[in-house]
């Protein structure tokens, strides 16, 4: 079971439909969600401050990219974490997990931990990650900051691969790139803009002054210096016990 | 507790709050260092898991980030974070290693009534990681899947029957009537920060986990600990909980590992076509 296998074997699980299989929510369901979110306070998600729509290619495949909707909490100045939904819509599938550091703890971390993460810069500056509905003068003073940040972005779920349910091992993705395989398909990114009434070629225009960063850690970004990708394999091991399974 | 580096007074880094903003005097400085000292026994004495809460490096968040994040959180729709509406605690081991156990707070949305998106974090505050995610389906759907994914997914019958399994703050009776329908699901449990191992970043690959199915594999300290802080308990929940069923069909023989450990592997793929990717030497 690998993150890079073509197609999962055909089942109900695959198929055209954008929706996930399965029955809509009942009455009894909701009135559970109702009775619970009245309770629960639900803290960790209501420190959820951004949404941020950019786009993402997968590492061990990188002619497939998506649209991607982060939803950006941040636990101090040089960490933000997200979860990573296909849409912005109520129905969006939680398609994976994204985290953001600062460049002062990139360059800590071991070169072999550096490989698995991307660098923000081009993307920051070329308009493609964007805050919709924001206007652009709202969301700049934070944008030299984050182009000087690296991310680390685990996809669960292939929906672009047709998955109605998700299946197999977690991808690594990677960030879109100024050079050859790490261009974004215009129809893509035309795509996002009618949705949000925006261009990024303006959004590029205004960003020019931007500060690129001095250096990016030549270990980000793998694929542009060694033209490789990762793969995450799942394989059967024996397993450690305390009680017998299952 | 850090030092700053601004004026070298201890402090917490809290969200949205630079406790160091523009100290001179000694008597804020006092203040400051009290507060801190105030929290610091709070979140010792309170809260705290068992597991490791390694603090994540970083320096508190600047009053303009503050600002930028309170517009877009104040303008910005976030419907598919809206959608979330119940929070469940349970724990998690890791595919090859059930020693190593994993309080996991999952705060989780509906697509529909037989498929749950949940997020994971290590604690229900506002500083808890986000170390992971669940998906969690109807044995319905679960019958569906190939026989190879099976593996990856876990029965919730065993956790919610014997009560380790709960929804914080909820009266028994609507808590009931939820888990009534989790008991019969299967689950997909990914984390990629390994809170347990004392990481204070997510470091390394992503980690399929598993749920317990059987009394005797619970660390009997964690399960005290969960208890303890949350005012449960899990031997008088399963007691209420006795006529909770599983699935119609069983607990599928594929699910759970299959009995097996199931651990992750990184491999190196080539770039397609590798002659499209020139060295670019930065």
């Amino acid at each position: 079971m690998s993150s890079s296998d073509k197609f999962p074997a055909p089942t109900p699980a695959k198929g055209a439909e954008a929706t996930p299989p399965g029955q809509p929510m009942s009455m009894g369901q909701h009135v559970v969600d109702k009775g619970a979110s009245m309770l629960q306070a639900l803290t960790p998600v209501k420190q959820i401050s951004q949404h941020v729509c950019t786009f993402a290619l997968y590492s061990h495949d990188m002619y497939r990219q998506i649209e991607t909707h982060h939803y950006v909490s941040r636990l101090n100045q040089d960490f933000l974490q997200c979860p990573v939904y296909d849409s912005d819509d109520s129905n969006a599938r939680l398609i994976g997990i994204e985290y953001i550091i600062s460049d002062r703890f990139f360059e800590a971390l071991p070169q072999e931990e550096q490989k698995l993460w991307h660098s923000h810069a081009y993307e920051i500056k070329s308009g493609l990650w964007v805050n919709p509905r924001i206007p652009e003068m709202i969301g700049k003073p934070e944008l030299e900051n984050l182009a000087k940040t690296y991310g680390k972005f685990w996809c669960t779920w292939q929906v672009d691969r047709g998955d109605r349910l998700p299946l197999g091992a977690p991808a690594l993705m990677m960030s879109p790139q100024g050079v050859n395989l790490g261009k974004i398909e215009p129809e893509l990114v035309k795509k996002r803009d009618d949705k949000y009434s925006i261009s990024t070629e303006a959004i590029m225009q205004s960003r020019v002054e931007i500060e690129e960063p001095e250096w990016i850690n030549p270990q980000a970004d793998y694929w542009k210096q060694h033209a490789k990708g990762f793969a995450i394999d799942i394989e059967k091991t024996e397993m450690k016990l305390r009680a017998p399974i299952p | 507790m850090r030092s700053c580096v601004g004026c070298h007074v201890y402090c917490i880094p809290l969200p949205r709050v630079a406790l160091h903003a523009n100290a001179s005097s000694l008597s804020w400085q006092l203040k400051t260092l009290h507060g801190a000292l105030i929290s610091l026994n709070q979140l010792l004495s309170n809260h705290k898991a068992m597991s490791n809460h390694a603090q994540v490096p970083g320096e508190p968040t600047e009053t303009t980030t503050s600002l930028v994040e309170t517009a877009t959180g104040a303008i910005q729709g976030f419907r598919p974070i809206k959608q979330i509406h119940e929070h469940l605690c349970a724990f998690h081991f890791y595919g090859y290693d059930m020693t190593r156990q994993v309080e996991a707070h999952h705060f989780c949305a509906h697509q529909n009534e037989e498929m749950r998106q949940c997020l994971i974090y290590d604690t229900p505050e506002a500083d808890a990681k986000l170390i992971g995610l669940e998906y969690m389906i109807s044995e319905n759907l679960f019958l569906t899947l190939p026989d190879e994914e099976k593996p990856l997914w876990h029965s919730h019958l065993y956790e919610v029957k014997s009560g380790v399994l709960f929804m914080p703050r909820v009266p028994g009776p609507i808590e009931r009537h939820g888990l009534d329908k989790v008991c019969k699901t299967y689950g997909k449990t990914i984390h990629f920060w390994q809170v347990d191992k004392g990481d204070n970043l997510p470091l390394g690959l992503p980690q399929l986990m598993m749920a317990l199915t059987r009394d005797g594999q619970l660390d009997e300290e964690l399960g005290r600990d969960v208890e303890k802080r949350f005012g449960v308990s899990f031997e008088k929940e399963r007691v209420k909980r006795a006529e909770l069923t599983g699935p119609t069909h069983g607990i599928h023989p594929l699910a759970n590992g299959g009995g097996k450990g199931l651990i992750p592997k990184l491999r190196e793929v080539d770039c397609k076509p590798a002659d499209s990717v020139p060295r670019v030497f930065v």
